[in-house]
């Protein structure tokens, strides 16, 4: 295996020149907290590391807009943005790690998706190396922009299967004035999706709300409001009326780090989507795999209809069989399930995606038009992409 | 050329999949569909069907590929960049008749609706609820989701909220070999590519669609809008930049110059003074955190110089102030035979240099420029002003608005922001991106429509093919019926 850890976006192509003549498999790899996300690429002769490009190149704070290369982390851009009291309204879990290209490569998001969308909803521009060291980008650097198609989406996501990000463009947010954290108990899956209508229904407009599953089986559910102060104010008072009307308890602030738990913890870690009212489906869906694992936990991003659970797998079998019901159960109700790390044995028995999407032939061939020959992260994606 | 390539037989073969009333081809009738609402630009199609379903949408596409005509889709044809202007003796694939809603959910904040229904009837259908649907263009009485989805439709609110991508949350299209296809749904994230982020914006360049899954929001506790004078754009532009600058996140701020104001009052009666420039903006949100960002932002509007700021005394006077800033291109119209509108984006900061510049083409060619735009996103809309019937006016006007959108990419902006690419800017596009950029692009466009089949000569500046299709051989594409004409 050959590592190349080029400086720029020049070098970055020369090198995906270079792989192209080469006719070499190519990986990428940004701060690796994403590495066991989707089926392990196949046979690679290359990896190329971004952590050598690692600039913010443009900051103009009065436009609130951000141009940074794919290896700076999250950390670095947000520090940067804090300098001016703004921020990139991202939080996927380990900041320190997470960089910019790994970012959109896995589309990712965090709590404050509920609020602000994912990386899909704040990327504006994007420069892609593809697979023959072409340099092509999208989009832009003005946030209202409908120019050419939406390279930038398309990438968002595409797991490093189209070309390498080799830098990126976003929007900004103001940094909230205030915070403050709401956590209600000991709440049945029923209760969470009671509440979090009632939230809605009194137009609360938290930024995040996180359902978290106890070892009894019920769910704290940490609502978090961010913005003015006054604003902050008015909502926590107006959730906690709420809670009183519904009977429930209410409890200090809970650090971060207990909501990304379920996303970092443990050897197998999967993630989930469906409707936010199929809660109550899900936790019994869930139980069987839950049950099964060691130190389990399970994250629900309550607004968005998002899960993440994670543990360590002792009884494989068991596991496994979980895992396919699972995902059966979900798939039917037009739902999914995905595997963002596996020890091999779990792996040879399920498939990191699962079924292949209806529009499978549309992603095949967007991907043998970008990389004909199958060369960029072999394997990984959807259906073997 | 009514249809020189579409014979009888033909009609009637599509008259049988459509129906009679629903097949168009009379040459009366059928200049109606000669353009869109960029009506400078316009060509014949062969005929014009309005099917009602997604079969019929199926049976047309499978029909016009095996007769090799290109399809072209059009909505209500409210576009100002002609994205809906018939390739000459195409099939014009009308989705009007597509207007059902098919599906609410308001638990799961989402909805599924046909293409053909009109913007503003989402919100209405879900507003008894108190819910409603973001993205608000300014002909969103008019214009349909189909037509949204092909531009990546913004509005004046789009500032905090988004424009149509950020709502679009699923969709069935139909390809050119007439398969039907489902991107998405209402679940989020599902696995594989974001090919509904492809297909947001793509003009009805990949696919026809027919039904799509929209995300829905909960109406914000508290609305509060203001409208303030300036003695001229630039302190309305400082304005702006304080009210950022602040951590305040409008909903939506709009500015209107001197002339489009004029020409508002004019056309709409509304009661606002003569000053060089008004900014009309909107917070919301939860109502103590609106009472604090609209005191704040009053203030700093005072400190950036503002005459007067007026606070609608209720929805009503609201709605009016509103229904103004939405007119003024009817307004503009009537002050001037003829307009040219543009729709470059800059980066906010560039606004006051920016429009001293548009200032300076206009003095320099005589001809008149009103200004109104969205000012949050830096997106203007300059009407350059002309006569028609005076020689050399309207190649004039076309010269000055081309001026402008290269004046937007110089200072880092976009050559379009919510109009889309269409016909009108495709020979722009080699201005913000390189060949190589285009190339991409229509590798995406490629693995959608391999054929070419819809909306061809849109977009791209220069014609384009796809080669091959990649893994199995597939015929090459059509030739194309024939290039729009001008006039």
């Amino acid at each position: 295996m050959i590592a190349h850890s080029p400086a720029n976006v020049d070098e970055a192509s020369a090198v995906m020149a270079l792989t192209y003549r080469e006719k070499q498999r190519v990986t990428f790899i940004g701060g690796g907290t994403q590495q066991q996300l989707g089926n392990p690429p196949a046979d690679v002769d290359a990896e190329i590391r971004t952590a050598r490009m690692n600039r913010i190149l443009e900051y103009a704070p009065a436009d609130m807009v951000m141009r940074v290369e794919a290896g700076a982390t999250l950390a670095q851009v947000q520090a940067a943005a804090r300098e001016h009291r703004q921020m990139l309204a991202l939080d996927p879990p380990n900041p320190d790690r997470s960089t910019i290209g790994g970012m959109v490569a896995t589309g990712a998001y965090g709590p404050r998706r509920a609020r602000f969308g994912a990386v899909r909803d704040l990327i504006i521009g994007v420069t892609l190396v593809r697979g023959d060291g072409v340099v092509a980008r999208g989009g832009g650097k003005v946030v209202k922009n409908v120019a050419g198609f939406d390279l930038p989406k398309v990438a968002c996501g595409s797991l490093g299967t189209l070309g390498m990000i080799a830098d990126a463009t976003f929007r900004l947010h103001p940094l909230p004035e205030s915070s403050e954290t709401v956590v209600f108990e000991r709440l049945t899956p029923e209760d969470v999706v009671s509440l979090v209508a009632s939230v809605r229904q009194a137009q609360l407009e938290p930024t995040s709300a996180v359902a978290l599953r106890t070892n009894h089986g019920t769910y704290d559910l940490v609502i978090r409001f961010e913005g003015f102060a006054k604003g902050v104010e008015q909502q926590t008072s107006g959730v906690r009326r709420l809670a009183a009307g519904l009977r429930m308890s209410e409890s200090g602030g809970k650090p971060q780090h207990s909501l990304d738990e379920a996303r970092t913890n443990g050897a197998l870690r999967i993630k989930l989507g469906t409707l936010p009212t199929r809660l109550p489906a899900v936790d019994a869906v869930l139980e069987p795999l839950l049950a099964a694992l060691d130190r389990s936990s399970f994250a629900w991003y309550a607004t968005l209809g998002l899960g993440f659970a994670s543990g360590n797998a002792s009884d494989m079998r068991a596991v496994v069989a979980a895992l396919q019901a699972a995902r059966s159960a979900l798939v039917e109700t037009g739902g999914w399930l995905v595997i963002d790390a596996a020890p091999a044995e779990v792996r040879r028995e399920v498939d990191a995606w699962g079924p292949k999407p209806g529009a499978f032939a549309i992603m095949e061939q967007l991907k043998l038009r970008f990389d004909p020959e199958r060369r960029l992260n072999p394997g990984r994606f959807v259906g073997g992409l | 050329m009514t249809s020189a390539s579409i014979d009888s037989k033909l009609i009637a073969r599509f008259s049988a999949i459509v129906g009679d009333e629903q097949c168009i081809w009379k040459p009366e009738q059928i200049q109606t569909y000669e353009c869109d609402a960029l009506t400078s630009f316009h060509a014949k199609p062969g005929l014009v069907v309005l099917p009602r379903s997604t079969e019929e949408v199926v049976k047309v596409v499978k029909l016009a590929r095996e007769a090799g005509l290109p399809i072209v889709p059009r909505g209500s044809g409210t576009g100002l960049s002609g994205g809906a202007l018939p390739v000459a003796g195409c099939v014009l694939l009308g989705l009007s008749r597509m207007k059902r809603i098919l599906e609410v959910d308001l638990e799961n904040q989402w909805v599924r609706v046909e293409p053909g229904v009109i913007n503003l009837e989402i919100t209405k259908r879900i507003a008894p609820h108190g819910y409603y649907y973001a993205p608000d263009p300014s002909s969103q009485q008019v214009c349909t989701i189909g037509g949204n989805v092909a531009e990546n439709s913004g509005g004046a609110h789009c500032l905090k909220y988004g424009f149509t991508t950020n709502h679009v949350l699923g969709a069935r299209i139909v390809l050119g070999d007439g398969s039907i296809v489902d991107l998405g749904g209402p679940v989020l994230d599902p696995p594989g590519y974001d090919l509904r982020g492809a297909l947001v914006g793509s003009e009805g360049t990949l696919c026809i669609v027919t039904e799509v899954v929209l995300r829905i929001l909960r109406k914000p506790e508290a609305t509060r809008t203001f409208f303030a004078t300036f003695p001229s754009t630039t302190e309305a532009g400082n304005a702006v930049s304080f009210i950022i600058a602040a951590g305040i996140l409008p909903a939506a701020i709009e500015m209107m110059d001197r002339l489009a104001i004029v020409a508002i009052k004019a056309a709409t009666g509304v009661d606002w003074p003569d000053v060089g420039a008004a900014l009309l903006m909107d917070v919301d949100g939860p109502a103590a955190e609106v009472e604090h960002t609209a005191a704040e932002a009053t203030e700093l509007a005072r400190k950036a110089g503002a005459i007067e700021i007026r606070i609608p005394r209720d929805a009503a006077e609201r709605e009016t102030m509103w229904r103004g800033r939405k007119s003024a291109f009817a307004a503009v119209g009537r002050i001037s035979p003829n307009y040219v509108v543009q729709d470059g984006v800059i980066p906010r900061s560039e606004i006051a240099r920016v429009l001293r510049e548009i200032e300076r083409l206009s003095n320099e060619s005589g001809l008149r420029i009103a200004n109104v735009f969205h000012a949050g996103d830096g997106n203007l809309h300059p009407l350059v002003l002309y006569d028609a019937a005076v020689p050399g006016q309207e190649a004039l006007a076309e010269n000055i608005a081309g001026e402008i959108l290269k004046i937007c990419v110089r200072s880092g902006g976009s050559i379009t922001g919510e109009h889309g690419v269409g016909a009108d800017k495709a020979a722009y596009m080699a201005d913000m991106f390189s060949e190589e950029d285009l190339a991409t692009m229509n590798m995406v466009r490629c693995s959608f429509d391999p054929e070419m089949r819809f909306n061809p000569g849109k977009v791209f500046p220069t014609p384009r093919l796809c080669g091959d299709k990649p893994g199995k051989y597939v015929a090459h594409a059509t030739e194309i019926a024939g290039l729009a004409g001008r006039g």
